[in-house]
């Protein structure tokens, strides 16, 4: 009974996508100055650019509360801000990418061309790159804390960076896109019923992302926790397998732990890595 | 009716898609939430 409440919210999310996927097919007309039923994709496309915009902003905010939070940076407390705002930009990526896919096969039926240099297709590949070079950021700094308060303070410059790719940069150049949900004169002037679709596609997406995140963020929580136990000699029921199947890497050093005895938390060499212990 | 022709199909595979999708992201949530259990209750053995 306690497990059926707990997987309801996922259920009805899965009922609420199967839903708007009927809903897209079925229900919604076709748009006028679309070719064939090409205006479909876009209760797809549309919500997923939204739901990438959502992750970049929730990773702006995990990253404030990182370096603004009242514990100090390199607290346990703020380690997990600073794995949210990972994850929420690796879901990000993953969203943005897939808005890029859609958007150029609708455009490849439109305009002819996968791909136009549009300001639109251009900002929202720029966004990519802003948050791809993130990760790099991360992946090139040794130090666990040195590289999340460098991380954080990069994501937090998304805050300014992310709308003005998603929303400035289309409005202030001509573009090919149609027209937004919200037009130049303030009005909505979409189908009724291709409203209530494409509204309900962003809920559901929206959803979607924060349950992919909050996956993620557990993920990397276990993986850290796996990597501090074997650094400190002590294996834990599985955590050597938990590190070897989330795919921990030796260089993902855990952030430093104010508790622990030998100080700075650092990964101990003599230790075995969770990979080659036959433990 | 709006649907005319194939679209029904790509309805179709887009309803398994998104339905395997979420079979994977549910199997995937409950994997965590063991592991997540397991290392709440650690043995506390240390390796000599």
């Amino acid at each position: 009974m306690k497990r059926t409440v707990a997987s309801a919210p996922r259920l009805l999310l899965w009922l609420w996508l199967a839903a708007v996927i009927v809903g897209a097919f079925e229900y919604a007309p076709l748009a006028a100055k679309f070719i064939g039923q090409s205006s479909r994709i876009l209760f797809f496309h549309v919500p997923m650019a939204w739901a990438a915009f959502t992750a970049f902003i929730t990773a702006g905010v995990y990253s404030l509360l990182y370096l603004f939070g009242r514990r100090p940076p390199g607290s346990l407390r703020q380690a997990r801000h600073d794995r949210a705002a990972r994850a929420a930009i690796e879901v990000g990526l993953l969203f943005g990418v897939l808005a890029t896919v859609t958007g150029a096969v609708w455009s490849r039926i439109m305009w002819g061309a996968y791909w136009n240099w549009d300001p639109r297709q251009t900002s929202i590949v720029m966004a990519l790159i802003f948050y791809g070079a993130y990760l790099a950021l991360r992946d090139s700094v040794e130090d666990a804390e040195k590289r999340a308060r460098l991380a954080a303070a990069y994501a937090a410059l998304g805050l300014v960076v992310t709308p003005f790719f998603f929303f400035v940069v289309p409005r202030i150049t001509f573009s090919l896109h149609p027209e937004p949900v919200i037009n130049a004169r303030g009005r909505i002037e979409m189908n009724p019923r291709m409203l209530q679709v494409l509204l309900a596609s962003g809920a559901g997406f929206t959803a979607l992302f924060f349950w992919l995140h909050d996956l993620r963020t557990r993920v990397l929580t276990l993986a850290e926790r796996a990597l501090e136990a074997a650094a400190a000699g002590a294996y834990p029921a599985d955590a050597a397998n938990v590190a070897s199947a989330l795919g921990a890497r030796a260089s993902a050093a855990p952030h430093p732990n104010p508790s622990d005895p030998r100080g700075a938390g650092a990964a101990d060499p003599v230790a075995p890595s969770p990979r080659t212990s036959n433990w | 009716m709006q649907v005319s022709g194939g679209i029904e199909w790509v309805m179709v595979v887009n309803l398994i898609i998104w339905t395997g999708l979420f079979l994977y992201l549910w199997r995937l949530d409950r994997k965590v939430r063991a592991l997540e259990s397991s290392q709440d209750t650690p043995s506390l053995e240390t390796k000599p």
